[in-house]
């Protein structure tokens, strides 16, 4: 399943780029992210709690940076198992300056496996926007309040 | 598969209900039909440590006539409503949408605030509700709310109901004399969620020039969606083929569909569109005009 989308932040460049690297910053933007530790370099071990309606689940799991281009792109490698299944990610992040700000272009490719997948096929890809959306604009909201 | 363990809890009024999710918040669920919630919980997609039970409490389950439309109490079963003379009467479309939901056995225990609830984004009742412009009462311990349609359905499985909250009354009104109703969906077995549903009511004046219309749709996004555009391009129009082709062309792009292994977004797109035209084709028939 692919996802795309993109956000434009009113911060500078390189205040994006620190940002979107910084564990503690990530950790209050993804959503339903409890913990988040560094377990090695660039790489965290990550428990999340994510629930739409009834529908809750824990997914214990680990997220990498790779291919670090300062301060223009990354690619985030997440990957976790739960209850209802499993998710591994890989997202190409891109930073381009844009008028006041910066624009924040993803490329998501996930997989989506086990129970919830089965069950809750036909609303994976709109949740999963949907909680790109969330990541994206409370980045945004992060970056505003300590700017 | 059976469901992770649970309190249960069977309150005997709808003040302890309220008093136990009060009590339990997010840890609760209410159970209405358990048309949907069970089978989540037998998958352990959904473990609420709670149930809290609203099948003993059969004040809310009535369908009365109320000014020129219907209240129902939120734990009526579909399958009362789809066989109630006053439904039939006071709100064809609800009448028209109900035996499309699910099967027989489904609507014998399903109740109609439980799909509002549950609020899936291909489920018949929200498009309904959202097309008439229904409220919904909300009570919590310490009074009630009322809620349009419009605002009660946020995304995904998600509305504006909080966990010590329970829907308890559906307010539909009724539709202008003169005006025809239609609900149409397309699924690819009878009784699966719709791959995309249209409600459309429109109201004509004795000229057959088009008043007012309402369109609602869905399947085609996280909620219903209500189509202005279309709605705006009808009014004070003599309705043509060509006019309602053009009309439902706009829902195109109001609608944002899955792509899943049922049907890729662009046919859905593409349905909406179709299924707009058709449900408004079908409404103006419902008042002998053939466009």
């Amino acid at each position: 399943m692919k996802i795309d989308g993109s956000h434009d932040v009113p911060a500078p460049r390189q205040k994006v780029w620190e940002a979107f690297l910084d564990p503690e910053v990530l950790r209050q933007a993804i959503p339903g992210c409890e913990k988040l530790e560094a377990i090695g370099n660039d790489e965290y071990k990550a428990t999340m709690k994510v629930g739409v309606g009834a529908v809750k689940g824990t997914f214990e799991g680990k997220v990498s940076i790779l291919d670090k281009q300062p301060p223009d792109s990354y690619r985030l490698a997440v990957e976790g198992t739960g209850g209802p299944g499993f998710v591994r990610g890989n997202t190409l992040i891109t930073l381009s300056d844009i008028p006041g700000g910066t624009r924040v272009t993803y490329a998501a490719d996930v997989q989506v496996g086990g129970l919830i997948a089965g069950v809750g096929q036909r609303m994976l890809g709109g949740v999963s926007k949907m909680m790109a959306d969330k990541f994206f604009s409370r980045m945004g909201e992060l970056l505003q309040e300590t700017a | 598969m059976k469901p992770a363990s649970f309190e249960y809890v069977r309150p005997a009024s709808l003040a302890d209900a309220l008093e136990a999710l009060h009590q339990h918040g997010d840890d609760a669920k209410v159970l209405a039909g358990g048309q949907s919630l069970v089978p989540m919980m037998n998958f352990r997609l959904a473990r609420p440590a709670v149930l809290v039970d609203l099948n003993a409490l059969p004040e809310l389950a009535y369908i009365r006539a109320a000014g020129d439309g219907l209240t129902l109490g939120a734990m009526t079963r579909q399958r009362q409503i789809e066989k109630s003379p006053v439904v039939r009467e006071r709100s064809p479309l609800l009448a028209e949408a109900t035996p499309l939901i699910g099967h027989l056995p489904i609507r014998t225990r399903g109740t109609i605030g439980g799909s509002l609830v549950h609020a899936d984004p291909a489920a018949e009742y929200p498009v309904v509700m959202v097309a008439l412009e229904a409220e919904f009462t909300v009570a919590r311990k310490e009074g009630t709310r009322r809620v349009a349609a419009a605002d009660f359905f946020q995304t995904y499985l998600s509305t504006a109901i909080a966990a010590d909250e329970i829907l308890t009354d559906v307010h539909v009104p009724g539709l202008p004399p003169g005006a025809g109703s239609a609900f149409l969906e397309i699924s690819r077995r009878h009784g699966d969620f719709a791959l995309v549903a249209a409600a459309a009511a429109v109201e004509v004046d004795p000229s057959g020039r088009i008043v007012s219309s309402r369109i609602a749709l869905g399947g085609v996004g996280p909620t219903p969606v209500r189509a202005r555009p279309a709605e705006t391009m009808l009014a004070g129009q003599q309705p043509t083929p060509a006019l309602l082709r053009a009309a439902a062309a706009t829902v195109m792009d109001q609608t944002d569909p899955p792509d899943d292994i049922h049907a890729s977004a662009e046919y859905r797109r593409e349905m909406s569109a179709v299924f707009t035209r058709r449900a408004l084709t079908a409404a103006l028939a419902k008042l002998d005009i053939r466009v």
